[in-house]
């Protein structure tokens, strides 16, 4: 069930000059890589690339062997902050996936999941930064993707928040098969969460780490 | 903090205008301004007590709303659509903007003669010139509204395996709302002033007719109950535009406790 990536020599910008380029970086189906990187360092480009939002200039990515050319439900994302619909109420935020692929809209057990049953009906802005966090975690989850992108999704919340999502987030994808692909610019979120880090440098990924330490992330970077 | 006063205040400031109203008309005050040939406030006051007795009231008025209100549907319509095109397809924005870029600085107003010429009734005319005032207003802040939205919305969907359906669907149309509704509002107000402006100009009925009518007849009360009745109905469509871009837009971030 799970999604593998594979990119070959990828190259990735805007229009002007490269973000990325020449990254080479496999994936392994189940697995969370978490990519750590300084502001700027193009985390988010990568993402998106792998998202399908942006089409690489040079090189491929490709999810389980096949070309990425555009979005899938598959692949699912999780951004920043504000990713949630602010019209939409908690329910009608995590049903979105499933109205969108005409699925039967069973949102009530991953809302429960993510704690916020009773809140079903508050709209974004009624909620905290985690709890509006934690919606955009089931939406991403409810329609059962192969993969789940997620780009510095608790970096904007304090550290008491930020410790309990990343707990809820792994308890989540135990029960999941969905292979991760964590962004974040934090080198201690990395190493807790991600099963391997990847260094995010200047123009590349410097480097991937299967057993990192804090000193050798910070010596990359 | 003191509503009572700040309330005591506006009925003061109104009666205040009202009486001296009354004082000037009543005295037939002639300073460089002239009042003598104004109504007093019974003259009003009894002019339209006996009008909404009338039929001919009613109809003005039916006419005048159905008029404005197929202008500014026409107008809405095309303006948000045409607002969404220019905001999201450079090639329509390439094919439409130089045009209603070279159309937009006339007054809607000044159509009229075109009006008359290019539609066999006066009806459409006035139509016409109505959706055309309302028609920039709508679609200006609609383009800018679409152009303002973040992309993250749009890609959020697109995540979600949605298509370009819905993504309008979903993101620009509720995204854009707001901004919508300001140009709706713009919109409602110029539509009324066309309205009434291109019903005095040629028109057989409806409430700017009436009220310019009255004036050609030297029947002074009753262009005042005119401009009250013009008054009314404008407050009354800006107020019902206000309430349902409220009612649809509840999401948006207020502050506290402010109702205004
Ligand atoms: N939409 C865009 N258009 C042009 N340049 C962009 C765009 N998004 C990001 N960039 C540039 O790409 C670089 C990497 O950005 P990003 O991937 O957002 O970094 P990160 O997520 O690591 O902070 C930055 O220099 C940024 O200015
Ligand atoms: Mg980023």
């Amino acid at each position: 069930m799970s999604l593998s990536f594979r990119l070959d020599g990828v190259r990735l910008g805007y229009g002007h000059g490269a973000v990325l380029d020449g990254i080479d970086l496999d994936v392994a189906p189940g697995e969370l890589l978490a990519v750590v990187g300084s502001s700027g360092s193009g985390k988010s480009t990568l993402l998106r690339a792998l998202a399908g939002l942006l089409q690489p200039y040079q090189g491929k990515i490709l999810a389980d062997g096949e070309e990425v050319r555009g979005t899938s439900p598959d692949r699912a994302m999780i951004f920043q902050e504000d990713g949630l619909l602010p019209w939409r109420t908690v329910r009608r935020n995590v049903e979105l996936p499933l109205r969108i692929r005409r699925k039967p809209l069973d949102v009530s057990a991953w809302i429960e999941r993510v704690g916020l049953a009773g809140r079903e009906d508050r709209l974004p802005r009624e909620l905290s930064g985690g709890q509006r966090q934690r919606v955009q975690l089931a939406r991403a989850l409810v329609g059962g993707p192969r993969a789940v992108l997620m780009d510095e999704p608790f970096g904007a919340l304090d550290a008491q928040t930020r410790a309990d999502m990343q707990r809820l987030l792994l308890d989540v994808l135990r029960d999941t098969a969905a292979t991760v692909v964590f962004v974040t610019h934090d080198v201690d979120e990395a190493l807790l969460l991600g099963d391997r880090v990847a260094v995010l440098g200047r123009g590349g990924i410097k480097t991937v780490l299967t057993s990192a330490t804090r000193e050798r992330i910070l010596e990359e970077l | 903090m003191s509503s009572m006063s700040s309330w005591a205040r506006r009925i003061l400031a109104l009666l205040a205008a009202a009486g001296t109203w009354q004082l000037l008309t009543a005295t037939d005050a002639v300073l460089w301004l002239r009042f003598d040939r104004l109504p007093t406030l019974g003259e009003i006051a009894a002019e339209l007590l006996q009008q909404v007795t009338t039929p001919i009231y009613y109809l003005d008025l039916l006419q005048s709303v159905i008029r404005i209100l197929t202008g500014f549907a026409l107008a809405a319509a095309a303006g948000i659509t045409v607002g969404i095109l220019i905001a999201r397809s450079p090639k329509a924005s390439d094919l439409l903007t130089p045009l209603l870029e070279a159309v937009r600085p006339i007054p809607a107003i000044a159509l009229v003669p075109i009006a008359i010429l290019l539609f066999p009734q006066d009806e459409q005319g006035i139509v016409f010139i109505t959706c055309a005032a309302a028609f920039f207003p709508i679609m200006v802040s609609t383009r800018h509204a679409v152009r303002a939205l973040p992309t993250l919305w749009e890609d959020a969907v697109r995540t979600m395996g949605g298509g370009r359906l819905h993504v309008l669907r979903n993101v620009i149309l509720p995204g854009a709302l707001p901004g919508v509704f300001g140009g709706l509002s713009v919109g409602m107000g110029v539509a009324w002033i066309c309205v009434i402006s291109a019903e005095m100009i040629s028109g057989d009925f409806g409430v700017g007719y009436r009220t310019w009518h009255a004036y050609t007849i030297v029947d002074y009360p009753a262009v005042i109950v005119g401009m009250i009745t013009i008054g009314a109905l404008g407050w009354l469509a800006s107020a019902a535009i206000e309430l349902t871009g409220r009612r649809t837009t509840r999401w948006l971030p207020r502050a506290e406790g402010s109702s205004a």
